[in-house]
C-alpha cells in the first residue's frame, strides 16, 4: 500500500526542525528554501506543515502527470524525480496543489526518504505522520489549505 | 565542505547606509559566535561611557554558532548593547527565527548604530539591505507590527519592538514570532534609534562540515532528550513545572515583593493546574524540538480572547507571586500585554510588586496611580502593565525600573527596592540560595539567573562538575560561580538553550562543534573562551564606571530573614556576600576591586586590553 505524509497542524509547534533535517539530509546543507516540505506560520497560534501528498489518486492532479519529460515516476515507495530527465521547466511546481515541490535547476520533491521519513522521525509531537494514502487525507490537506490561504 | 563565510553587516541608521565585511577567522575561533562574538563586536565599537540612548550606542545581533542546525534547542540569537536599565554591557537572548535567517542571508552578525530621522524598518532580503518607512507601524503592538510588515513586504522573519520600546521603557524587549529577547531593555535602545523592526529573509545555504554525522548526532541527542525529565515534564507543563517544589521543598519562591518566600495561594498559577485547562498545544522556538512553550488560550470570561505563547516560570513569579496575584487568567492577560507592548515580564512584575509595597507603606497612593494597586488585587496587574506600556501618568515613572523609581520616590523606598546593578531579580529567593545570590551580584547585567545558572546547583545540590552543594552555605561559592559563568557562556555562544542543560553538557558540544565547522575544541579551551568573554565584559563595565560598589544585594536580602517555609530564617548577610565576592574575584584572577590582572588578561589573549586604563581616567576614579 503506498504511503504518504499527513500533516496534523493541531500538533505542530512551529519549530521547523522538519525543514532543517530534510534539507540537510537531501542537500547536505541547512536551507529552508531547499527543504521538500515547509512549515507556514499563519499566526502565533497556527503553524501548518505542508507536506507532499504523493498524489497517487485519481481525484488529484499531480506533478508526475504534468511533467512533459516523464521525469517524475513512482519508484515503488514514492513519486520521485529522475534528475537526469528533469529539465527544470517548472510545470510540476505550478501543478502541485500543496506548494511543496520546488524547482530551481532541477525539481526537488519529497521522496519519503526511501520509506523512513526523517521529518516524521524527528517531529516529537506527531505533527507529521506517515500513513496510507487515503481519500480523506487528500481532502484534509486541501481543506487545510483553504483555511490558511 | 567549506566552512561558512561569516559577514558583519554594519548598519548606520543616521544616513541609512551599510557596509559588509568578512569576520576574521581569529574572532570566530576566540569568540565562537552568539553572545561571545556579539560582545566582541560590540565592545570594539562602543564607548563605555556612552549614554545607552545615544545614537552611538551600538546594538549587535548574533546567532549562535550552532543556531539553526538540527540539534535539540539550538535556537538562540543574542542581542548585545549597553543597557538603559543598568548602564552595563548587556545581552538579551531570544529563540525567534531571526538568527537562522541572518545566517542564510550570509550576514552572520548585524551591528546597528546611529539614529534614523524618522521611524524606519530594516529589511534584509538575502544580499540586499532595504530601509523602509516605519511610521505606519509606529505605535503598533509587536504582534500587529509583525503581521503588518509581513503583509506589506513579504515573508520576512520579523523582530520588532512594541510601543514600550518606542517610548523608551527601560526594560523594553524585542519580540520575534512570539519569543522575546526580554531582559535589559535593548528594545528601548532600538526605540531610541527610531528602528521599529528588523525583517530578515535568507534563501541561502548553511553549510555544515559533516552532514552525515550531524544527522546521526541529531538523532542521538533527540533520543537522549526525549528520555530526559527536562523534556517529559517541560513539554507537559512548561518551565513552571517545578513551581510547587520550589515553594514547598525549598521555600525560595519570592512573593509579594520578596516579603515572603512561599506563595500560599499558588494553586492556580501552578501549570499542573492550568496547562491541561488552558494550554492548546506546545510551542517551540525556532529549531527546537523540545518545545517548552504553551499556547495559552482564554475562551470566556473577562479576559476572553487572551492568546499567548507562555507562561514561563519567571513570569508566573513576576506577574503572579511577586504581586500576590493568584488569578491565572489575570496573570495570562498581563503576560500577553507585556508581550504586545514589548516589555520584559520579570522587570515589569517586580516593578508592580514594588509599587504595591510602596502603596502599602503609604509612599504612593492608589489615587495617584489610578489603579487599586495592592497585593492580591489580581485585576490591578494587567491594568498596571497597560499603564506602563503606554507610559501614562505614573506609568512614565514605573517604566524607569525599580532603582530609578526608588530614587524618585525617596524616603526609605530603596530599602524595599529589589534590584542588583539596577536590574530586577528573577524568581529565586537567594537568601536560601546563596551561590545564586553571588551570581546575582557578579552577573554583568545585574540580577540575573542565567549568566551563572547557579540555581541549578543550589536547588538540587549537584550539577555538572559539582555535587554536595549546600544552598545555605557560602563555602566555595566564589570558585563555583566563576566556573559556572564560564560554562554557561558556551551555551550562549553556541545558541543552545539553557533549558537543555538537563541533558546537554559541554562534552556534547565538542562533537557538535566539530561536525558543524570541522574544528575541534577541548573542554578546557571552550571554558577559556567563556572566561575570555566574561573578562571582556568586565573591562567594559569597569570603563563604564561600574566597580565593586555596584555589586550589592538589596537590603531585604541582606537584612530580613525569610519568614516562613523550608528556608525560614535564611538570610544572606552583607558580610557573607562580600566574602563570596572577594573569593570570586580571586578565582577570576582579578584584584579585590574586580579589576582583571595583567597576567589574567595575557593568559586569555586579551593583550590589547591590558592597557585599558592608561588612556583613561576611569581606573583612577574607581580606585579613589
Ligand atoms: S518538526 Fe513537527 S512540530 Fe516542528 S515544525 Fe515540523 S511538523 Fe511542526
Ligand atoms: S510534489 Fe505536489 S503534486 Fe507532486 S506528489 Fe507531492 S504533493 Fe502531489
Ligand atoms: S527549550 Fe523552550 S525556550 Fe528553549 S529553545 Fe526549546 S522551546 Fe525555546
Amino acid at each position: 500500500m503506498p504511503m504518504c505524509l499527513v500533516p496534523y497542524p493541531e500538533n505542530c509547534t512551529g519549530c521547523r526542525f522538519c525543514e532543517i533535517i530534510c534539507s540537510l539530509s537531501h542537500e547536505r546543507v541547512v536551507s529552508l528554501e531547499k527543504a521538500r516540505l515547509r512549515v507556514v506560520r499563519k499566526d502565533i497560534a497556527t503553524d501548518i506543515p505542508f507536506v507532499c501528498a504523493q498524489c497517487q489518486n485519481e481525484e488529484n492532479k499531480c506533478c508526475a502527470e504534468v511533467c512533459p519529460e516523464d521525469a517524475i515516476f513512482f519508484d515503488g515507495k514514492a513519486l520521485v524525480v529522475d534528475e537526469v530527465r528533469c529539465t527544470g521547466c517548472g510545470l510540476c511546481e505550478r501543478a502541485c496543489a500543496y506548494g511543496v515541490i520546488r524547482v530551481s535547476g532541477v525539481a526537488r520533491k519529497c521522496d519519503l526518504c526511501g520509506g523512513d521519513p526523517l521529518c516524521v522521525k524527528f517531529c516529537p509531537f506527531g505533527a507529521i505522520k506517515y500513513e496510507e494514502i487515503k481519500k480523506e487525507n487528500f481532502r484534509k490537506i486541501l481543506a487545510m489549505m483553504e483555511v490558511s490561504f | 565542505m567549506k566552512e561558512h563565510c561569516w559577514h558583519l553587516l554594519d548598519i548606520d541608521l543616521s544616513d541609512l547606509s551599510f557596509t559588509r565585511t568578512e569576520i576574521a577567522d581569529d574572532l570566530k575561533a576566540n569568540y565562537l559566535g552568539g553572545e561571545g562574538l556579539a560582545v566582541k563586536l560590540f565592545t570594539d565599537a562602543a564607548d563605555p561611557k556612552i549614554d545607552p540612548f545615544s545614537p552611538r550606542n551600538p546594538v549587535v545581533i548574533a546567532p549562535g554558532l550552532l543556531t539553526g542546525l538540527p540539534i535539540p534547542t539550538a535556537s538562540k540569537t543574542a542581542f548585545v548593547s549597553k543597557s538603559p536599565l543598568t548602564g552595563t554591557i548587556a545581552e538579551s537572548i531570544m529563540g525567534g527565527g531571526i538568527g537562522i535567517q541572518m545566517k542564510m542571508t550570509g550576514a552572520y552578525v548585524i551591528r546597528i548604530t546611529g539614529k534614523a530621522k524618522e521611524p524606519v524598518i530594516l529589511l534584509i532580503d538575502n544580499g540586499s539591505v532595504i530601509f523602509e518607512s516605519g511610521s505606519k507601524y509606529w505605535g503598533l503592538s509587536t504582534r500587529e507590527a509583525e503581521m503588518a510588515i509581513k503583509h506589506d513586504h513579504g515573508d520576512y522573519v520579523v523582530a520588532t519592538i512594541g510601543p514600550a520600546g518606542e517610548t523608551l521603557v527601560r526594560y523594553a524587549c524585542i519580540d520575534c514570532e512570539g519569543r522575546q529577547a526580554g531582559r535589559a531593555g535593548i528594545g528601548a535602545v532600538l526605540g531610541s534609534k527610531n528602528l521599529k523592526a528588523i525583517g530578515v529573509r535568507g534563501n541561502g545555504d548553511l553549510p555544515v562540515y559533516d552532514a552525515e554525522r550531524l544527522i546521526s548526532l541529531a538523532l542521538k541527542w533527540q533520543e537522549i532528550m526525549e528520555k530526559s525529565n527536562a523534556f517529559i515534564e517541560d513539554t507537559k507543563y512548561g518551565s513552571g513545572e517545578f513551581l510547587e517544589w520550589v515553594n514547598s521543598e525549598r521555600g525560595v519562591f519570592p512573593t509579594k515583593n520578596w516579603k515572603e518566600s512561599v506563595f500560599d495561594e499558588r494553586k492556580e498559577i501552578d501549570p499542573y493546574y492550568w496547562a491541561p485547562k488552558y494550554s492548546l498545544k506546545n510551542k517551540a522556538c525556532f529549531a527546537c524540538t523540545k518545545a517548552c512553550g504553551k499556547l495559552f488560550v482564554i475562551r470566556e470570561g473577562r479576559y476572553a480572547g487572551t492568546l499567548l505563547d507562555g507562561i514561563e516560570y519567571e513570569t508566573l513569579y513576576a506577574l503572579g507571586g511577586q504581586c500576590g496575584n493568584p488569578d491565572i487568567e489575570a496573570l495570562a492577560k498581563a503576560n500577553e500585554l507585556c508581550d504586545l507592548f514589548g516589555i520584559d515580564t520579570i522587570s515589569t512584575g517586580v516593578v508592580i510588586g514594588f509599587v504595591m509595597e510602596l502603596v502599602e507603606r503609604g509612599l504612593l497612593s492608589v489615587k495617584d496611580i489610578g489603579i487599586d494597586c495592592r497585593f492580591g488585587n489580581s485585576e490591578a496587574v494587567p491594568k498596571m502593565v497597560e499603564l506602563i506600556g503606554k507610559r501614562e501618568g505614573l506609568g512614565a515613572l514605573f517604566g524607569e525600573g525599580v532603582a530609578r523609581i526608588a530614587k524618585t520616590i525617596g524616603g526609605d523606598s530603596e530599602d524595599y527596592a529589589l534590584h542588583v546593578k539596577g536590574m530586577e531579580p528573577p524568581a529565586y529567593d537567594v537568601r536560601g540560595l546563596k551561590g545564586m545570590g553571588l551570581g546575582f551580584m557578579t552577573s554583568s547585567r545585574g540580577a540575573c539567573h542565567l549568566r551563572s545558572g547557579f540555581y541549578a546547583l543550589d536547588l538540587t545540590g549537584k550539577f555538572w562538575r559539582f555535587e554536595g552543594v549546600d544552598r545555605l552555605s557560602t563555602k566555595d561559592k566564589g570558585i563555583m560561580v566563576k566556573a559556572m559563568e564560564d560554562f554557561m557562556m558556551i551555551y550562549d555562544c553556541l545558541g543552545i538553550c539553557k533549558f537543555s542543560r538537563g541533558f546537554f553538557k559541554i562534552e556534547g558540544f565538542i562533537d557538535l562543534i566539530s561536525v558543524a565547522i570541522g574544528k575541534s575544541y577541548t573542554e578546557e579551551e571552550l571554558l577559556l573562551i567563556g572566561e575570555r568573554i566574561n573578562n571582556v565584559k568586565q573591562i567594559f563595565n569597569l570603563r563604564a564606571g561600574i566597580g565593586r560598589e555596584s555589586y550589592r544585594l538589596p537590603k531585604r536580602i541582606t537584612c530580613e530573614p525569610i519568614s516562613s517555609g523550608a528556608s525560614k530564617g535564611a538570610v544572606l548577610t552583607e558580610k557573607e556576600a562580600e566574602e563570596m565576592l572577594s573569593e570570586y574575584f580571586i578565582a577570576r584572577g582579578w584584584d579585590l576591586k574586580g579589576i582583571p590582572t595583567k597576567e589574567k588578561l595575557a593568559q586569555l589573549g586579551l593583550n590589547h586590553l591590558i592597557n585599558w586604563n592608561k588612556t583613561e581616567i576611569d581606573r583612577r576614579s574607581l580606585e579613589s
